[in-house]
């Protein structure tokens, strides 16, 4: 299985994909999460130390006049081997890196090198038998320029909201452009009539509503992962559900 | 006065930039709303409502569709591509990413 999760700023893209890569390890998927989020926050929500940034900064190399190109010697595997870290359950975690901060090294070649590696995924054979789980930075940008070529299903996540919809549309809409399925999982709905009034707002019907729940934004105060934080919550449960529903596909 | 909101996504950015916009239109100042998001959703903030907003030209998908001959100045564009919105201001939004490989 291999998705991106995308959507609005805010509406919980890192803390799905990152509850549901761990769902996925635990059930025994051999899991990679991608976060190209330059204000990266998967690692948070996978419960894993961020990385040393930016961590693929020596993989990529410019020839004089040339264009950005992976080091000789730097694959998939081989970048994956070096430059992801761990996360608990025993997935791997590769990300693109943060960027600003003064002081900090440019991050050019470190965002060059990730969308490299990751347009070769889908061709190594190495990684036939892993699970991707990608999140990707808020709004449509990342879909339009084709970050997210592992993913066989954009994973659009939305809240109840015209903002949320609006923006869930367009991404959907460029997926879609792309060929690739799209589902929709609501987020932060509080009954029924909310999750219909999602799929009103979005104007197609959703696959899964992960309910409003205090210990989403506890475990965000405390820098938590969800799934540490409060395992047996309401959120943590639906997005369960929405793992046992997509691994028996 | 010259105000960029930034921060991370989901922090109200856009409802503080809209409320502000509105507030300081009241309070009599002359309010230019630019919303440099590619996922521009400012026009809901600042009351011009959801189905309108998303239906708002981008100044820079206009000028790169060739509907302007010359490149206009900025008070062109504004006058242009601006929308008015409650108490006076006036929106203009930059950019809309809509499709994919949008260049």
């Amino acid at each position: 299985m291999r998705i991106a999760v995308v959507g609005k700023g805010g509406a919980g893209k890192s803390v799905i994909a990152g509850t549901i890569a761990r769902l996925l390890a635990r059930r025994g998927r051999r899991v990679l999460a991608l976060d190209s989020d330059l204000m990266p926050g998967l690692a948070l929500s996978l419960g894993a130390d961020a990385p040393a940034d930016p961590p693929l900064n020596d993989a990529a190399e410019r020839p004089e006049g040339g264009r950005w190109r992976l080091k000789k010697g730097i694959g998939p595997v081989r970048a994956v081997q070096r430059y992801s870290t761990a996360a608990p359950d025993g997935i791997r975690l590769l990300q693109v890196g943060k960027l600003g901060g003064e002081g900090l090294p440019p991050i050019m070649p470190s965002v060059q090198a990730f969308y490299q590696v990751i347009h070769r995924l889908s061709g190594a054979a190495a990684f036939r038998n892993w699970t991707i789980v990608g999140d990707l930075p808020a709004g449509p940008r990342q879909t339009a320029f084709d970050w997210a070529p592992y993913a066989q299903s954009y994973l659009v996540v939305v809240e109840p909201t015209w903002k949320s919809a609006l923006t869930a549309r367009r991404v959907a809409r460029i997926a879609r452009s792309r060929g690739r399925d799209v589902f929709l999982v609501a987020n932060k709905i509080s009954g029924d009539a909310d999750l219909r009034r999602a799929e009103q707002l979005v104007g197609e019907p959703i696959r899964m509503g992960v309910p409003a729940d205090e210990a989403v934004a506890a475990a965000d105060r405390l820098g938590a992962a969800l799934i540490d934080h409060a395992p047996a919550s309401d959120a943590v449960r639906a997005i369960e559900q929405l793992v046992v529903d997509l691994t028996a596909e | 006065m010259r105000i960029a909101v930034g921060g991370k996504g989901g922090a109200g950015k856009t409802t503080i930039a809209g409320t502000l916009a509105r507030g300081l239109a009241r309070s009599g100042h002359s309010v230019l709303a630019l919303d440099a998001d590619t996922n521009p959703m400012l026009g809901i903030s600042l009351g011009v409502g959801p189905r309108e907003t998303d239906l708002l030209v981008a100044a820079r998908q206009a000028l790169d569709a060739g509907e302007e001959e010359h490149q206009p100045s900025t008070e062109g564009l504004v006058e242009r591509f601006g929308t008015d919105a409650p108490d006076g201001v006036r929106l203009v939004v930059v950019s809309r990413i809509d499709s994919a490989d949008p260049g």
